[in-house]
């Protein structure tokens, strides 16, 4: 081949023979097809995530008020059920709620916002970005979340071993290891879940995003 | 009452047909530019379908994006930006890519010709197609003779940067395509 030069193979590029593959009426069809692409599948994949975390947290603070287990917990290492011991109990599930629910509007309200400002006419490393942004607030909302159930479950430990000291109870020590060790494996194992998910998940598409936006950051730290 | 029935329906009938009319003038502008669509559409994936998948999403996207665009750039820049963005972030791939070394030089349908010219011009989709998919949106925009200024506004990268970025493509590109002639 003769020496090539991309300069004057432009106009060969430009004119090369692309046919007219689509008319007007099959461009007009195109409008009403439903899009496939990866914004619309973390947005709806958050939504659900969204769901499922408040439910869970909604059922959390419910079920645990109706039905008492943390009331039999109490009974089982021995202490004794007073109407005082359920005030203050109501109290803590009331500030747990309020506090959830709060959590849960301040990140819907900010999803939305993001989700809002993925605008396909920006440049592409501001698109990026900004998807990337709108997920990683998906992300702290399930952060929050994981730190909530540690918080709420470490709350509740303090509580027991609390009442347990004002009723002057003696727990034996391998009821105590087992107790504790419990409340661990089953944090963990959720945490541990949580994070599997998100491997799975969002490894693909996260990825693809930081690839693209090392490559243009690699081009602007280049050396002129 | 019946005035203002008819009223009423002359409104809802006059925003139809302007819905209709700015729907028209779309398609048209789409099938008078498809050439840059299907360029994008064949630089960044492996198979027909998906190919023409990719079409119709950046198809969709412009047309979500149609109201925005208010003519303060080119309509070939606007385009390109879009069509990019999709290609490169949005859309997901049917089909499994392969990878691009592997691409038969030769299977494009559309490259009917066996010229010399059309030779080349199909090896160079394959040479292209081998960069990362930034670089490749450089080389893709300044084939099409796109200002250093509308590249490097395309991509959220200084305009000096992407001369240097092209200057050394077009080494790269260079000696691939004389290797593989």
């Amino acid at each position: 081949m003769p020496e090539f030069d991309l300069d004057s193979f432009k106009k060969t590029w430009q004119e090369q023979p692309v046919q007219q593959k689509y008319d007007n009426t099959e461009i007009l069809q195109m409008l009403n097809r439903k899009s496939r692409n990866y914004v619309k599948y973390i947005f709806w994949i958050s939504v659900i995530e969204f769901l499922f975390f408040t439910v869970l947290g909604l059922f959390y603070i419910i079920q645990g008020k109706e039905s008492n287990s943390f009331l039999s917990i109490l009974e089982k290492l021995g202490a004794r059920k007073t109407t005082e011991l359920e005030g203050s109990l109501d109290n803590i599930y009331v500030v747990l709620k309020i506090l959830s629910l709060s959590v849960t509007a301040y990140f819907v309200y900010k999803f939305y916002q993001n989700y809002k400002k993925i605008k396909i006419e920006e440049n592409l490393k501001k698109f990026i970005l900004k998807i990337i942004q709108f997920k990683k607030t998906v992300n702290a909302f399930i952060l929050i979340n994981i730190l909530l159930l540690i918080a709420f479950t470490s709350i509740f430990t303090v509580f027991i071993f609390y009442i347990l000291n004002t009723q002057h109870i003696e727990v034996t020590n391998s009821t105590l290891t087992g107790f504790i060790i419990g409340i661990i494996v089953s944090t963990a194992l959720a945490v541990l879940l949580i994070w599997l998910y998100y491997k799975l998940v969002y490894g693909i598409i996260m990825r693809k995003l930081d690839k693209n936006l090392k490559q243009l950051k690699d081009i602007d730290s280049q050396e002129e | 009452m019946i005035i203002a029935d008819l009223l009423l329906s002359s409104c809802h009938y006059n925003t139809s047909i302007l819905i209709l009319t700015r729907e028209k003038e779309f398609a048209q502008l789409i099938k008078d530019n498809q050439g840059l669509i299907i360029k994008v559409s064949r630089l960044y994936t492996n198979s027909l379908e998906d190919e023409e998948d990719l079409f119709q999403e950046i198809v969709l996207q412009l047309w979500r994006s149609y109201d925005s665009f208010k003519g303060n750039s080119k309509i070939s820049t606007w385009m390109y930006r879009v069509a990019l963005n999709t290609a490169i972030t949005l859309f997901r791939k049917k089909s499994k890519s392969l990878p691009t070394n592997e691409l038969d030089i030769n299977h494009r349908d559309f490259i009917e010709d066996d010229d010399e010219k059309h030779q080349q011009v199909s090896l160079l989709y394959t040479v292209i197609k081998t960069l990362p998919n930034v670089e490749r949106a450089i080389v893709t925009m300044y084939l099409d003779d796109l200002p250093y200024k509308d590249i490097a506004e395309n991509l959220g990268i200084t305009e000096v940067n992407a001369r240097v970025k092209m200057n050394r493509l077009k080494k790269t590109l260079k000696e691939q395509m004389e290797k593989y002639a």
